[in-house]
């Protein structure tokens, strides 16, 4: 008994999902797959493993650590399990689709592997869906995948939805135009993370009070706005600021009872973007939902990309009452089935006589029985 | 739906906590009659401001609360921060409280022959073998961690190990068992954490106790 159990222990951080959650997901997938596709996004579907090279490379490096290899016995090649699907995506954009016209809407769900779980998502076996926009550069593209991602996650129930815009190229480039040294500037970033006020003391007053106006301005969008347009930002940053002004605008425009924050100072788990890029959380739901942003492709092309993680959105959406189940005692013809089922019941079908089918069907799971040609509820 | 309304405010037991009552009150934050009573069994208290409710804990288990998302906001001393390392947790505000210093000490008898450029592998007992470890590392000293959760002082005289890193307030402690300290690993003081989900999906509410925390540490260091 005892060995027999000891021998469905899973490793870490992978589990056996069951119903209703696994038949959740699913759904939920579908539906998210499907909003992206009413916006023109197109699904793709890559290969759960491919040449290490490829996988990790462009976007792909930041994954390097958490990427599972094994050796390709046939090629002799190292292999890497994908950690995370855009990075397939910007590959099969930039080959295969490079003529297709651009802007290229694609979408995508599957699962991921990764070598860790975090603290938040000790996971190590997810799904990611998400869709990607690329060719296309400006507020216009990244308002437009910041709303998709919204009404898609509305779509699928998650209440109290909030999406938080952060620049992080604005550090970095106001690091750059301040002449910063490289401690200085790694100092800084940590700070900022952390929103950690206290670790900017060892800056000069003018750059201190620069940097602490950075965080000041993290929050609610409309105040935070006003706040980075009252900062001495130098000239180089300045056009960042308003494009921010810009996609708020848009996306407003779209989704006005959005609830969206602005975090100017945060770049931690973008290093790979090269503009605005956002968080999606829902109130009272750890950790984020989701995220995406704009980067570049290896071939220079610019794209902006939205991915959910499935566990976590999981944990932020209300499960639907679970579908009634009919119970089909033996003999019901199979005319007779297919009926119940054409009228959208779930059957469950009795494989040998019972004396008790009510008994029989209330073991099995069932909600309702058919007797004398009627679906009756089970008490 | 409970927890999607109140706020939960992480306070630690011990030491700190007789120092962050009086922040809590000047930022108007006043907790029920039974939170002062030591033996109370109740860990989760309301308070004078509705819809915020402060939780007890041990003061190392702040932080693992907070980057959970289990309370909002919370008192964490910044070593316990360093140990702990989680993004999920912010710490906008240094309170100024808890005030000691994190340090690599060693028996005095040791320290003449020993010179600290020469390590490459030592044992340490530490209350923080994360941060210990990749402090060392950085150093290019593989530390061996022993953790320890009190009484670090007795490790080297009982022969566990030679060296410790522990808090440090005045000294005396580590002086009444004949260590001396050989280096300062970090400044350490009490901060204001908030969990990154809850400051971005209600920016209002904990933006204004972040505000509220702020001015009351102005005007205590004016």
């Amino acid at each position: 008994m005892t060995a027999h159990a000891e021998k469905t222990l899973l490793p870490a951080g992978l589990e056996d999902a069951l119903p209703p959650r696994a038949e959740l997901e699913a759904t939920v997938i579908e539906r998210l797959i499907a909003s992206f596709g009413k916006h023109g996004y197109r699904r793709v579907k890559p290969p759960l493993i491919e040449f290490e090279e490829s996988l990790l490379s462009g976007p792909g490096r930041t994954l390097a650590e958490q990427t599972f290899r094994l050796m390709d016995p046939q090629s002799h090649r190292m292999l890497g399990v994908r950690p995370d699907i855009t990075v397939q995506i910007a590959r099969i954009a930039s080959s295969r689709l490079r003529s297709e016209p651009r802007p290229l809407r694609l979408s995508y769900a599957g699962q991921v592997l990764r070598v860790r779980g975090g603290q938040l998502r000790p996971e190590r076996q997810f799904a990611q869906a998400g869709f990607e926009l690329i060719g296309a550069t400006g507020v216009t593209a990244d308002a437009e995948v910041l709303v998709v991602a919204a009404e898609a996650l509305a779509g699928v129930a998650v209440e109290h939805l909030s999406v938080d815009i952060t620049m992080p190229m604005l550090v970095p480039q106001l690091c750059r135009d301040l002449g910063l040294p490289q401690d200085v500037n790694a100092t800084v970033r940590t700070a900022l993370d952390r929103k950690d006020a206290g670790a900017l003391v060892t800056l000069g007053e003018g750059h201190r009070r620069l940097f602490q106006g950075l965080l000041a301005a993290a929050g609610p969008a409309d105040e935070a706005l006003a706040t980075l347009r009252r900062l001495a930002l130098p000239v180089g940053a300045r056009p960042m600021v308003e494009e921010l002004a810009a996609l708020l605008a848009a996306v407003r425009q779209a989704l006005p009872d959005l609830v969206l924050t602005v975090d100017p100072g945060e770049s931690r788990g973008f290093e790979y973007h090269t503009g605005v890029s956002f968080t999606v959380f829902a109130r009272g739901v750890r950790g984020e939902l989701g995220r995406g942003g704009r980067y570049e492709l290896e071939s220079g092309e610019s794209a902006t990309g939205f991915t959910v993680y499935l566990d976590s959105l999981m944990r932020a959406v209300t499960p639907p009452p679970s579908a009634p189940r009919l119970f089909l005692p033996f003999g019901t013809s199979a005319a007779e089935a297919r009926r119940w089922r054409q009228e959208g019941w779930q059957t469950v079908a009795a494989l040998q006589s019972s004396p008790d089918a009510a008994a029989e069907a209330r073991r099995l799971g069932c909600t309702h029985i058919v007797s004398l040609g009627k679906a009756q509820a089970l008490a | 739906m409970d927890r999607q309304q109140t706020i939960v405010f992480a306070v630690p037991k011990g030491r700190i906590l007789g120092q962050a009552l009086p922040l809590l009150a000047a930022a108007g934050i006043v907790p029920e009659a039974a939170f002062g009573d030591e033996d109370a069994r109740q860990l989760r208290f309301s308070t004078n401001v509705h819809g915020l409710d402060l939780v007890r804990v041990r003061s190392f288990d702040v932080v693992t609360f907070v980057a959970f998302g289990a309370a909002d906001l919370g008192i964490a001393g910044s070593d316990d921060l360093l140990e702990f390392e989680s993004p999920e947790v912010y710490a906008p505000l240094d309170l100024g409280i808890g005030r000691c210093r994190l340090v690599v000490a060693e028996p005095a008898a040791m320290l003449s022959e020993d010179d600290p450029a020469h390590w490459s592998h030592i044992r340490v007992a530490t209350k923080y073998p994360e941060l210990t470890r990749r402090y060392f590392a950085a150093r290019g000293v593989h530390a061996e961690c022993i953790k320890l959760n009190g009484a670090l002082e007795l490790a080297p005289s009982l022969g566990l190990c030679r060296r410790i890193v522990d808090l440090v307030e005045t000294g005396a402690t580590l002086k009444a068992n004949g260590l001396v300290e050989v280096e300062t690993i970090a400044e350490v003081s009490s901060r204001l954490v908030v969990n990154r989900a809850a400051l971005k999906t209600r920016p209002d509410e904990i933006g204004r106790w972040i505000k509220r925390f702020a001015e009351v540490v102005g005007r205590g260091s004016a």
